[in-house]
């Protein structure tokens, strides 16, 4: 039953993509629609020759993917290291809590790419100035989720793990890091996803590699398939950071599933 | 007459224990004394919210009397110690923890060497009759299960005495029987001094050396019965059910 009910939903999620395509090409091919937009038949030929001859100087876009995906991981580890510590510092510690939540507050609903003139300033346009961008991007979930999970540490449990004889380092350890898992890993997806939008912002302003250079270049050239071969590189490869977060998560959390 | 020669290891001497908040000063306790002798069962009964629960986390340490002391094995209590150990009604397990690794958390933490401490974590599991279940999660079992790994984790710290909170408040009528047989049983080959707080009158009698009763909110106690009845006790015995209908009309008493 259970396996035949996932095959019906692929099948229909199929049907879905097929529509779409369908609807696409029936419009350029019989409607002026034609002239805004390309036919998906040349989307994908143009994707199959950005993977095998260079667009730019000298990289595929396999490369260029890399590229941004290197800019990622290093902007968005440094947003996950310093965003758990501080939201746990802000969770844990009155007085983290009344100096740095004003502050955060502060600058919370400020989005990334306000930030990108300032990060030129600061840092030039080299590889610097990106991974700032990024950090910025991912760094606010991190901080907003751990700090809720760490607010919500249950007295209880704690009082459980100091009357069996932790003292406050083990019961850190051992009692609110682990409650504070699963809220870290949700602002994880989310710093996640929006450090890669965030990339791609920095890289459209200012680069000269990565996949918003292909967006941007694509552009100038007013080269349409260009355009819309790098964006579905794009969703393909945040679709696959989300899936990979979520299966660290289910290997970390397992102790939350109820099934056997 | 025996209770003479018995040490003496909890003594609630004239404790008193008011909660300020916003509406106003709540006293709860109410100048409570009371002894609990070596190696003895003593459940606190009374009618729901009584102040039963406060009594055990001034024992505990949990909570500080404002009036009065309470002493153990001759020290104050100031603070929570792992000489008392604590089972409470809501399990408080520690979830990301298998079931081994709650049992074992006590000696862990207190630096008990892995293989001295996995030991003595087999023991208790097999002793609560969850041998097979070590590498679980909490999540998995059901709350007659995560109740017994409450009452291995407690006991294989090895605590001079064991307060249990309404430890089975939660668990469904026959879960419920079942729980306290185990219970009977484990005090039966673990001696410790058990403190058990119940407002069940048959849970009381099933379990307890002593029962002492306990006043409505302000506690102090009301009266206390000795139980003589031999063990394990039959719930339908006359001399069962006649302490039952004494100990229930008592505590209408309390109330009314």
């Amino acid at each position: 039953m259970k396996v035949a009910a996932s095959i019906k939903n692929f099948l229909l999620s199929l049907a879905g993509f097929a529509a779409i395509l369908l609807i696409w090409q029936l419009g350029v091919s019989f409607t002026s629609v034609g002239n805004l937009l390309p036919s998906p038949w040349a989307v994908a030929v143009r994707f199959v020759t950005m993977c095998t001859n260079t667009v730019g100087r000298k990289y595929t876009l396999p490369m260029h993917l890399l590229v941004s995906l290197r800019r990622v991981l290093i902007g968005f580890g440094l947003s996950a290291a310093s965003g758990i510590v501080i939201g746990i510092a802000m969770g844990r510690s009155d007085l983290i809590r009344a100096i740095v939540r004003p502050l955060f507050e502060l600058v919370r609903p400020i989005p990334g790419v306000a930030w990108i003139p300032m990060a030129i300033v600061w840092f030039g346009i080299g590889e610097t100035a990106k991974i700032f961008i990024i950090f910025i991007g991912g760094f606010v979930n991190i901080v907003v989720n751990t700090f809720s999970g760490s607010r919500q540490v249950d007295e209880n449990i704690l009082n459980a793990a100091y009357m069996l004889g932790a003292n406050k380092v083990q019961a850190f350890f051992k009692i609110v890091i682990p409650s504070c898992v699963p809220y870290i890993f949700s602002g994880l997806q989310v710093g996640l996803s929006t450090s890669w939008m965030a990339v791609l912002a920095a890289e459209m302003v200012s680069a000269t590699e990565g996949v918003g250079w292909i967006i941007t270049a694509g552009q100038q050239n007013a080269d349409m398939p260009q355009i819309l071969a790098g964006i579905i590189a794009i969703a393909v490869t945040g679709l696959a950071l989300a899936s990979l977060m979520r299966l660290l998560e289910r290997v970390l959390c397992r102790w939350r599933v109820r099934g056997s | 007459m025996t209770m003479e020669k018995k040490k003496t290891v909890i003594e609630v001497r004239d404790v008193s224990k008011t909660f300020y908040n916003r509406e106003g000063d709540h006293l709860v306790v109410d100048h409570l004394n009371f002894n609990v002798y070596e190696n003895e069962f003593v459940v606190l009964f009374g009618p729901g919210q009584c102040g039963k629960t406060t009594v055990l986390n001034l024992i505990a340490g949990l909570e500080l009397p404002t009036g009065g002391e309470v002493v153990v094995n001759g020290e104050k209590v100031v603070g929570p110690s792992p000489s008392r150990g604590m089972v409470y009604q809501t399990t408080n397990l520690f979830m990301w923890y298998n079931v081994m690794k709650n049992v074992e958390f006590g000696p862990c933490v207190r630096g008990v060497k892995k293989a001295e401490r996995r030991k003595k974590a087999q023991y208790y599991i097999d002793l609560v009759g969850l041998t097979g279940f070590e590498k679980h999660f909490p999540v998995k079992l059901s709350g007659g299960m995560q109740q017994r790994v409450g009452i291995a984790r407690a006991y294989c710290n090895e605590p001079d005495i064991i307060c249990m909170d309404e430890p089975f408040g939660h668990l469904d009528a026959q879960t419920r029987y079942l729980m306290e047989e185990e219970v009977d049983r484990i005090s039966a080959s673990e001696k410790r001094t058990v403190v058990f707080v119940t407002n069940n009158a048959e849970e009381a009698i099933y379990l307890a050396d002593r029962i002492i009763l306990l006043h409505n909110c302000p506690t102090s106690v009301h009266r206390e019965y000795l139980v003589n009845l031999p063990r394990p006790r039959n719930y339908v015995a006359p001399e069962f059910l006649e302490l039952r209908e004494q100990i229930t009309k008592d505590m209408d008493d309390t109330i009314g």
